[in-house]
């Protein structure tokens, strides 16, 4: 693909990236649309079909007309594509409210769960990094390079469960019913940012491994600087396009993934709004979500590609390569 | 769901070697492993619980004593018993063929699938390499939650449905991973110098491309099994596990949970049997990742 | 980097251990006595944490069948009538008196005077005639559906400003009872002016009832105002004018565990849905326990008989004999969740006791069974015919412990050679299959309900059609219907002498079990936990909280 060093080549590269990228979106949308289609029931069957309504089969038929659910497929395709052009996401059937609604209410708390959670498992990662390979006795070494392990061979949902019976109702220092702002986010961002940080350590570890046999470290050390400068300087520059190509995929990642999270600790979440309508087969919930998503996702993307050739200029010839 | 992208991008970025330099051969088996026999050791108690679970215990795992429901460990019942009074070990032996079966399914699907379309991708380049990736990230941009619930839904409840949507969600990792190795290997001047001699696509790919891209892939495929039980169980907790009485580790740990603070073991135990599972997979991954060239 | 594998695997049994014997300390424990006399006197003020399993949906208020919906309508919206959740009695409340033609097909209401919406509007003839003709016939332009309580509904008649009328089509005898119930919350005009899709925001439902939607975040918490004008409580309540507390705070806590295990800590003052085996590690630490029955179908198991399998009335029979619904009880539940001894609940309206009809009798099984052809072949399965007497039941979600209960009868099946397939799904998969009694032979069926048109409800093919008979709710059917029971049903919800409606429902469940067309179970309770200070819970008729005369003690 795109290749070269001219201006012209960049902008011809910079275009056929966004073009991708729309192509990526679409087709998105569209899988996402068939997909559910592909589910058996409907939301207005789900909805209405419901024995705690008990309504009549006639009285079903009635609403399934007013909603238009029985029109031809490739109609409601052409239909939710134009209102998702227009900025129209419409209602959720399941809970009565209009899905700019729900994504208002579970977006920002998404956010702010990934992104504490990303950063606590950054800083996680780093520690445990730097420890192991700083620290002079060999027991602690052994135990922090396996703690990486031992965080990615845990479920999450048991984790997130242990530490509010420890932390909240054993020790109670932090409530999980109405906990005051701040305090709230540590357990939940824990409970995210560990297993999260297993593989950021990792990575790190072995870049630490790697930098230490390079013949520049000893030359470094040789003119008097510390280990730890000497790893820290290195590594971190050695590590960021790692960390930072997880944090692309996670970011995708994270909207869904953070569904046990929330569920455990009774937080609002795009991950939970996505089980529940997945599970009432929400179609204009779905699709919103997937909407969001795939933006973010392209978006993070196409600023992890256009950033890698600027932190090492190494990369630049094969930009290609990376996506 | 989210690990199995996580470690997934791990092997990724540390697999196609960014920086540019090759790989370091390192010495192997210079010394022996404990950690590493120990790792053998545990796959190899599983897989006799897979092949023969009636040699580890005689106790159905299906249907228990409602009298003796919720004994804890000890006595006739080596890790106590459950809500209806089946024998735990019982269930956990028994439950290996799903668990193990499940997590095998989950990564040969993301194998088989992903590395064809990352060797496509990466062999033959231009337009099919493209379109091949944007596919890929259209994988990727659906949240994987509503990808493999979806997939469950469609399937029918069952550990192996749950296992191909596991495997399905792995599918771009796998993809992009054997994409670069064979970018990479391919780059390298043994390859160029086949080439040169004449060799055709075909050969060059069987003789050396496969072969010198198969290490960070397989480092892949051991990891992959360890998180594909953990996603198998996390499908369980979110109520999109096999239908009971199945007996799937991920499953006991997922519906343990509620018994908690009243009956410990019940989540415990084959918690701690995914551990170590989990674990010997990772340590193996670790040392397959060493002797790729 | 070879870290030895054995002591990487001893840490983390050890930490998993050290973890397990602190979770096992907090389930033992100090037995004081649960405290929750109400002895002392009411003290108003402070903020209830009421803690729910699950999130609303619509509030519309012919949805409050559902619990954590009825758990927010209760509160926040009256009924023209009251029902006296102990004697069943219809008591009067937002109308003050009533009367009715002997044909039943004529209702004339006369409102208390003085009542208000929240939004200041009057609760006067003209707006509740709106909220009936809703229910009653539903509004296809803003979707509104109509209600199940309301049957043969026709119009409505505004007589005076306090006084109305409505006029059914056939008697309907049930329609007194129906405006005391959850779906018959009154609700403003303006609130029925909206769609169907606006009324999952709880902030737009105006009711007249004692607290008010102050702020919601959607799919986590609810937080309900008390009104400081409320004065129109039923006149027979023991409390009357505004709610001691100022304000509830709903929070939609998921997790069983966590439920629990805050409202011991103290974070919750009152949740729903505490699992059986949770009430021990409850009671041990002083809460209470509340437990109101559901009054209605019993938590029970149907057939479909149109599926060849369940056909032969001596299958089902076999089947019922083979159900050891005691060993059910008590492996799974507590004393809260008595055995069922008939089709209804014991404080159900219409209730005969039918025990000697049910009872364990795995012998007498067999020989049905053995009697019908079904022969046991090399795997203990019995076949006939080449067919195996393999039955399959999808897990009912909302049931309590539904799962452990449908493994225990699969294993008590088993040992008469029938083979139950507990299956688990999505909705979409479980609302189609329910619907084909080819691929569901059985369901699990219940429904809460305290008048006698709450067995119409659960088997009348226009309803909820748990038998799926040919004509009802699936087209999937071939050929079943069971004439006898509907032209019961039928007479039973139309009889106007309440004496005689009553023999009809025995008549009912009498049928209903001769044929072995549903297995009960046990009386489904909505179990609730509260802390010692808190005082006054009470539970409308089928066991939704009203958190009207609920106090808070010094604490």
């Amino acid at each position: 693909m795109a290749s070269g060093s001219t201006s012209t080549d960049m902008q011809r590269y910079l275009l056929n990236r966004i073009g991708q990228a729309a192509l990526v979106l679409w087709a998105a949308f569209t899988v996402a649309f068939v997909l559910l289609q592909a589910l058996p029931g409907d939301a207005l069957m789900i909805k209405y079909q419901n024995p705690d309504l008990g309504l009549s089969p006639a009285e079903i038929q009635d609403i399934r007309a007013s909603y238009g659910a029985d029109s031809p497929l490739f109609v409601q395709y052409l239909n939710t594509l134009g209102d998702f052009l227009r900025g129209n996401f419409g209602y959720s059937v399941q809970a009565g409210v209009p899905v700019v609604e729900q994504l208002a209410a579970s977006v920002p708390a998404t956010l702010s769960l990934a992104g504490l959670g990303f950063l606590a498992a950054v800083v996680l990662a780093l520690a445990i990094a730097f420890l192991s390979s700083l620290s002079e006795f060999a027991w602690l070494r052994n135990a922090l390079i396996a703690l990486p392990s031992i965080f990615v061979s845990v479920p999450v949902f048991w984790l997130g469960i242990v530490l509010i019976q420890i932390f909240s109702f054993q020790l109670k220092l932090i409530p999980v019913i109405n906990p005051p702002a701040g305090l709230g986010l540590i357990l939940p961002v824990a409970t995210l940012a560990i297993p999260i940080s297993a593989p950021l350590a990792q990575v790190l570890i072995r870049s630490i491994d790697d930098v230490r046999t390079q013949p520049f470290v000893g030359v470094a050390r040789s003119r008097g600087g510390s280990n730890a400068w000497v790893l820290s300087h290195h590594v971190v520059r050695n590590a960021i396009l790692p960390t930072l190509t997880i944090a692309g995929v996670l970011l995708g990642e994270l909207i869904g993934g953070a569904v046990v999270t929330e569920t455990v600790f009774g937080r609002t979440g795009v991950g939970q709004l996505t089980q529940q309508a997945v599970n009432s087969q929400d179609v204009a919930v779905l699709q919103a979500v997937v909407v969001l998503a795939a933006t973010a996702f392209v978006l993070v993307n196409l600023a992890v590609d256009l950033m890698y050739p600027v932190l090492d200029p190494r990369l630049k010839r094969k930009t290609g390569a990376l996506t | 769901m989210s690990q199995t992208t996580l470690t997934s991008a791990t092997a990724r970025t540390a697999g196609p070697g960014l920086d540019g330099t090759p790989r370091r051969r390192r010495l192997l088996g210079s010394r022996i492993q404990p950690g590493l026999l120990l790792s053998w050791l545990v796959l190899g108690i599983v897989t006799l619980w897979v092949i023969a679970p009636g040699l580890f215990t005689s106790q159905s795992a299906t249907s228990g004593t409602a009298r003796e429901k919720l004994l804890p460990p000890g006595g006739g019942h080596l890790l106590g018993t459950d809500e209806l009074g089946r024998d735990l070990f019982s269930r956990i032996v028994h439950g290996s063929v799903h668990s193990v079966s499940g997590a095998l399914v989950a990564v040969a699907v993301g194998l088989i699938v992903g590395t064809f379309l990352g060797l496509l991708a990466g062999s033959v380049g231009g337009i099919t390499d493209s379109v091949v990736m944007r596919i890929v990230d259209v994988l990727l941009s659906i949240p994987g939650l509503l990808l493999s619930l979806s997939i469950i839904i469609i399937l029918g409840f069952g550990t192996v449905n749950a296992a191909i949507a596991v495997g399905i969600g792995s599918v771009a990792s796998f993809a992009r991973l054997s994409r670069s190795e064979v970018l990479r290997v391919r780059r390298s001047d043994f390859v160029e110098a086949a080439f040169g001699s004449g060799g055709t696509f075909a050969a060059v790919l069987r003789r050396h491309i496969l072969p010198n891209s198969a290490g960070p892939v397989l480092a892949l495929v051991a990891l992959q099994f360890g998180s594909a039980i953990l996603a198998i169980s996390t499908l369980g907790f979110l109520g999109y596990g096999a239908p009971p009485p199945t007996p799937e580790w991920g499953l006991l740990i997922a519906e343990g949970r509620s018994y908690l603070a009243t009956a410990w073991w019940l989540t415990t135990y084959p918690g701690l049997v995914v551990v170590a599972v989990v674990l010997s997979t990772n340590r193996i991954s670790h040392s397959v990742r060493k002797v790729q060239p | 980097m070879a870290f030895p594998k054995s002591v990487r695997a001893l840490t983390a049994g050890i930490a998993a251990l050290t973890l397990a014997s602190v979770l096992a300390g907090c389930g033992t424990n100090t037995g004081a006595a649960p405290a929750n006399q109400d002895t002392s006197s009411p003290v108003s003020g402070g903020t209830l944490v009421y803690l729910e399993q699950q999130a609303h949906t619509n509030l519309y208020p012919p949805s409050g069948g559902f619990y954590p919906n009825g758990g927010i309508l209760n509160q926040i919206t009256d009924k023209l009538t009251y029902q006296n959740p102990d004697t069943l009695k219809i008591e009067p409340w937002l109308a003050e008196s009533w009367s009715s033609n002997p044909e039943l097909t004529e209702y004339t209401f006369k409102l208390r005077s003085g009542a208000t919406f929240s939004d200041g509007t009057p609760v006067d003839a003209a707006a509740v005639a709106r909220n009936f003709d809703t229910y009653g016939l539903g509004n296809k332009a803003l979707n509104q559906p109509v209600s199940e309580v309301i049957n043969n509904y026709d119009h409505s008649e505004v007589i005076d400003p306090l006084t109305l009328k409505f006029f059914f089509k056939k008697s309907s005898p049930g329609f007194l009872q129906g405006t005391a119930t959850i779906g018959s919350g009154i609700v403003s005009v303006s609130t029925l002016d909206r769609n169907f899709d606006d009324l999952g925001n709880a902030k737009n439902i105006i009711g007249s009832g004692p607290f008010t939607v102050a702020s919601e975040v959607l799919g986590k918490e609810v937080v309900l105002d008390a009104r400081t004008d409320y004065n129109w409580a039923p006149t027979t309540a023991k409390h009357q004018g505004r709610a001691y507390l100022d304000a509830v705070k709903i929070v939609v806590t998921p997790e069983d565990s966590v439920r629990t295990g805050s409202l011991i800590a103290g974070q919750g003052d009152l949740i729903r849905q505490v699992q059986a085996y949770d009430e021990n590690q409850v009671t041990s630490k002083g809460f209470a326990i509340s437990a109101p029955g559901t009054k209605g179908v019993n938590d029970s198991i149907a057939f479909r008989p149109d599926n060849a399998l369940v056909s032969d009335v001596r299958v089902r029979q076999a089947l019922l004999k083979a159900t050891d619904t005691k060993e059910v009880v008590e492996t799974i539940f507590s004393a809260n969740y008595p055995v069922a001894t008939s089709v209804l609940a014991k404080d159900a309206a219409g209730y005969v006791d039918l025990s000697s009809k049910l009872g364990y009798d795995p012998e007498k099984a067999k020989k049905l069974l053995d009697e019908a052809g079904w022969k046991p072949g090399t795997d203990g399965i019995r076949s006939k015919d080449g067919a195996q007497l393999s039955l399959n039941v999808y897990e009912s979600l909302p049931q309590p412990q539904n799962k452990a209960v449908l493994q225990l009868v699969a294993q008590q099946w088993e040992k008469v050679g029938v083979k139950l397939n507990v299956l688990t799904g999505d909705s979409g998969s479980k609302t189609v299959d329910n619907l084909d009694p080819e691929k569901t032979p059985l369901t699990v069926a219940m429904v809460g309900r305290a008048d006698p048109d709450v067995i119409k409800s659960q088997f009348y093919p226009k309803n909820r059609d748990a038998l799926l008979q040919k004509g009802g709710s699936s087209q999937k059917v071939k050929t079943f219907v069971d004439e006898k029971l509907n032209t019961l049903l039928e007479t039973e919800t139309a009889r106007t002498d309440p004496a005689q409606r009553l023999q009809d429902v025995a008549d009912i469940q009498n049928h209903l079990i001769d044929q072995a067309l549903v297995i009960p179970i046990f009386e489904e309770p909505q179990v609730y936990a509260t802390a010692p200070y808190l005082h006054g819970l009470g539970f409308e008729a089928v066991g939704r909280p009203s958190l009207y005369g609920v106090w808070l003690d010094k604490h």
